[in-house]
């Protein structure tokens, strides 16, 4: 991980030109769902967007600003869902996201992070999931035989989401490799969480230990192919794990596989009991931030040449189709979309440490889905499916991608 | 210095507890400087955010009762938005962001300070109309937009510059009270700017927005225009790299490359007497090169060959209501093109402007010149006569190259745009230059070199020069150039007394 210092160059370059704050122009569609940054549009004040964080971490290298004071509570409040980055980054250079990421490192390193986030993290460190729950109840409920190869090369990994909140969502997933004829296996016991929560919150030395504990296993069991229906785990894998350490195999989302699969014959959709017009949300882990991440070790010379070049992950080659394709593959389905889409996705809020902030975010994205004349939103991420779901509010039912897709193959309830 | 609690628990009664704050980090969103400004931002005392007009009043008539200094802002994305000393206050309207209305009829949207251009343009587009918009991006403020800059921008070719257009306002005196302008003033509706009597527009405007401004608008109305263009487009792939189709078979761009600029400057004034052309402009070349790029390494890359192939490059965008109007335009633009010696750009440079083409898409990638570092300058900024700015843009030998060979801005001497409104009767000149920010040392030459831009203007009697600037100008030539400034100073001091309302600074 790269230390707050290593962002000056970011930090001294921003003009305040507001791009991390609007949805671009190629984009826009009117004077409502304008707004990319969700805590830009809920406080008002410039501090919360990614300019506002980049001052704030400018004056904290300096001395000038100090944990302590709420500071801690606007880093975590903020859901690092990387719009303002993809937004600068199509006119700057600059790395507005990693500043926040470093930021957040340092917040951890002063001691200053805030009590929920520590205990989290502890969580995650001590019982291998993302809510503290018993290891054992991690795979112990998942039936003995899900059709697993022995020695397929290729993992499911369910993550903690879908292994604990979610088990549709596994068992979904399951049936779609299954019917697909994809040989695979499942960790079982041995998955732990793939860390993302502690890295994305500046964790950094439980982070590190997490990911080599990872990487060491899937390369003792020779995995080739990490295979996940978690938008969360995907980007976690692809964007964050090189910070550490190279990770030994690839990683696909369960909508590019399921994709092939369709194209090849080998899933057969029938209509489900939804029928008509969905709309898709863009996870940020699935999307703008599933780019992988190469390290880059280099001189910045004058006027912004960078010696070697660097490779720019600005979101443009997230996993915005895949989904997509699923979706209109489902007879009956018909995609529409929200305005604020693929890279220039609006964040669900999930990762927010504010309780009330968390709810408007979700009800702010429900509201666009809604106007978007869909009769339900979809995802691929459980913890978005969390934020959307209205649950006792009345609006639109929200569905993961993986579940919709499961139901497709029997032609079943949705 | 801060606020007294007594005062701040004043001014938290007026917006909510929610929407003020003197936090450091809250203040520290607000003071950072940027790197095209060589000074260092004051920070504010505290932010407050009101929600109306009344709100607005409120706090001014707080201010005023105890010598607070208040300053108004929304994007922030000029200098003038920010504190010049301590003990201000900061009023941040962006929570005034609605669209009052959208008369298509009688040509007007009524707009709060805090509608950003990508929120009032698209609701025009889809009604068939456009206003002037500024190269701020998709954040810049559409009310700021009027009444705080000249308003140059890349569709007022057939219109003329944003200021132009400014109609009724509602407006907080400096000393908190409400005033309504033009035909507001008479209950008559928003749709001019002037009322029964002198006018008072430019007064409350100021010359240049925050160089005179006083109080504060909290309302204004804006005359909007006949969209030129499909009012759809088709999108294709993901930013940086997308594409913008327009949907329309009636609209074209052409991208040519001028022999001199002799030649552009005959091109611009033949297609606007023939009013052909949505847009027109001799282009920035440097601009050019960072715009058809996604990163400073691709751009160091592309300039060389930008450099050799398009010099002085020409835009022309035309967009008439039918094919066979597109027809005739072509044909009258590559007549005047042969006739004056016009080359057409390679296919892939021109293939760039048609997939993006839609004027406040181009105009918001202008902002990534700043991929190369963020030192940046935009200098001129005068208007004057499309033969006049041509030859302010063929003096720009005499003063750059020094400042190029000696490192001080970047090799581009011919970054300059000529932008022609009202088909051709007037223009406007930017010379933009770029210098490395990460060198201490540029500094100092940064400076000489402006300094150095405004003698050559001087010594040519060239009306060239910025409005932002004119101040150093008439310091050197005395009142005889232009008495305005000590005009506003008087208007200022009668009108806030106590210098509180968007402070000049003293000289």
């Amino acid at each position: 991980m790269n230390k707050l210092s290593d962002f000056r160059y970011t930090m001294d370059s921003c003009n305040h030109c507001g791009q991390c704050k609007w949805i671009l122009p190629h984009k826009m569609h009117g004077w409502d769902f304008a707004e990319i940054c969700p805590i830009y549009q809920h406080y008002g004040f410039d501090a919360y967007s990614g300019q506002g964080l980049l001052n704030n971490a400018k004056e904290v290298l300096n001395g000038t600003v100090s944990y302590g004071d709420g500071l801690e509570h606007l880093l975590y409040t903020c859901t690092a869902c990387g719009a303002c980055d993809i937004n600068c980054k199509s006119v700057r250079d600059m790395d507005v996201l990693d500043t926040i990421y470093a930021l957040r490192a340092d917040c951890a390193e002063k001691g200053a992070l805030p009590e929920s986030v520590k205990k989290k993290g502890d969580a995650v460190t001590n019982t291998h999931n993302f809510y503290g729950l018993p290891h054992e109840e991690r795979s112990s409920w998942l039936p003995a035989d899900c059709g697993e190869a022995p020695d397929a090369d290729t993992v499911l990994y369910l993550g903690c989401a879908a292994s604990y909140q979610h088990k549709e969502i596994a068992l979904a997933a399951i049936q779609i490799l299954q019917k697909g004829q994809v040989p695979f296996r499942l960790l079982r016991e041995e998955e732990w969480c793939c860390g993302s929560f502690l890295w994305r919150t500046g964790q950094t030395e439980a982070a590190k230990a997490l990911v080599h504990r990872n990487v060491e296993l899937l390369r003792s069991q020779g995995v080739k192919t990490i295979i996940t229906a978690c938008g969360e785990c995907f980007g976690s894998f692809r964007n964050g794990y090189p910070r550490f350490e190279e990770l030994p195999c690839e990683v696909r989302h369960i909508s590019e596989v399921a994709v092939e699969l369709i194209a090849n014959g080998k899933l057969q959709l029938h209509p489900v009991s939804l029928n008509g017009p969905v709309t898709y949300h863009d996870p940020c882990m699935l999307g703008r931030q599933s780019e992988e991440y190469v390290p880059w070790d280099g001189e910045i010379k004058p006027y912004g040449l960078l010696d070697p070049p660097k490779v720019w992950r600005r979101g443009e080659h997230g996993v915005y189709d895949a989904p997509r394709a699923v979706l209109k593959a489902i007879p009956g389905l018909e995609l529409i979309e929200m305005t604020r889409n693929n890279e220039e996705s609006f964040c669900c809020g999930a990762q927010s440490i504010d309780e009330e902030f968390r709810a408007w975010a979700g009800a702010e994205r429900r509201r666009e889905a809604a106007q978007s004349n869909a009769l339900a939103l979809v995802t691929a991420c459980p913890f978005c499916l969390d934020a959307l779901d209205a649950k006792e509010e009345s609006g639109l039912p929200c569905y993961d991608l993986s579940v919709l897709l499961a139901s497709a193959l029997e032609g079943g309830e949705a | 210095m801060s606020l007294s609690r007594d005062i701040y628990t004043q001014l938290e009664a007026i917006v909510g507890a929610e929407n003020i704050s003197d936090k450091e980090y809250i203040l520290a969103g607000n003071r950072n400087r940027t790197p095209e400004y060589p000074f260092e931002y004051h920070t504010a005392d505290a932010i407050i955010m009101p929600a109306s007009t009344e709100q607005v009043r409120d706090i001014i008539l707080i201010c005023n009762q105890n010598d607070i200094c208040f300053v108004t802002t929304v994007s922030g994305a000029s200098a003038d938005a920010y504190p010049n000393r301590g003990g201000t206050l900061l009023i941040d309207l962006k929570r005034m962001n609605q669209i009052i209305e959208i008369n298509t009829e009688d040509c007007y949207a009524v707009i709060e300070p805090g509608v950003r251009h990508v929120q009032l343009y698209p609701e025009l587009r889809q009604q068939g109309f456009s206003y002037a918009i500024a190269a701020v991006g998709p954040g810049g403020s559409v009310l700021s937009n009027f009444t705080s800059t000249a308003g140059e921008n890349h569709n007022m070719y057939g219109a003329s510059r944003a200021n132009r257009y400014l109609l009724g306002m509602e407006y907080v005196t400096p000393e908190g009270e409400i005033l309504r302008t033009g035909s507001l003033q008479t209950g008559s509706g928003w749709f001019c700017p002037d009322g029964p009597g002198p006018s008072i527009r430019g007064l409350l405007r100021g010359f240049y927005g925050n160089h005179g401004q006083m109080g504060v608008i909290t309302k204004a109305a804006i005359a909007i225009l006949p969209c030129r263009g499909p009012r759809d487009f088709t999108l294709e792939g993901h930013t940086p790299n997308h594409k913008v189709y327009q949907n329309s078979d009636s609209t074209q761009v052409y991208l040519f490359n001028c022999p001199d600029l002799d030649a552009a400057c005959e091109a611009i004034l033949r297609m606007g007497e023939v009013e052909i052309a949505a847009s027109v402009t001799k282009f920035f070349y440097l601009t050019l090169a960072v715009m058809m790029t996604d990163s400073a390494n691709a751009f160091h890359e592309l300039w060389p060959r930008i450099r050799r192939e398009l010099p002085i490059p020409l835009v022309v965008y035309l967009a008439p209501e039918s094919t066979e109007e597109l027809a005739y335009e072509e044909k009258l633009l590559f007549e005047i093109a042969e006739e004056t010696g016009l080359v057409r750009a390679a296919s892939d440079l021109e293939n760039w402007f048609r997939c993006h083409m839609d004027f406040f898409m181009v105009v918001g990638m202008l902002q990534r010149v700043l991929r190369l570092g963020g030192g940046w300058m935009p200098i001129k900024l005068g208007a004057d006569s499309v033969t006049h700015m041509f030859e302010v843009g063929k003096s720009v030998p005499e003063f750059i190259y020094k400042y190029t060979e000696n490192g001080t801005i970047f090799d581009a001497p011919d970054n300059f745009q000529i932008a022609p409104m009202e088909y051709g009767h007037f223009a406007y000149i930017e010379l933009l230059f770029m210098y490395d920010r990460t060198n201490p040392e540029v500094g100092k030459g940064v400076a000489e070199f402006r300094q150095a831009s405004r003698d050559t203007d001087i010594a040519h009697h060239f009306h060239a020069e910025t409005p932002g600037c004119l101040n150093a100008v008439t310091q050197q030539l005395g009142p005889l150039y232009m008495n305005y400034h000590l005009w506003l100073r008087k208007l200022r001091e009668a009108f806030d007394p106590r210098n509180l309302a968007n402070p000049i600074l003293k000289e």
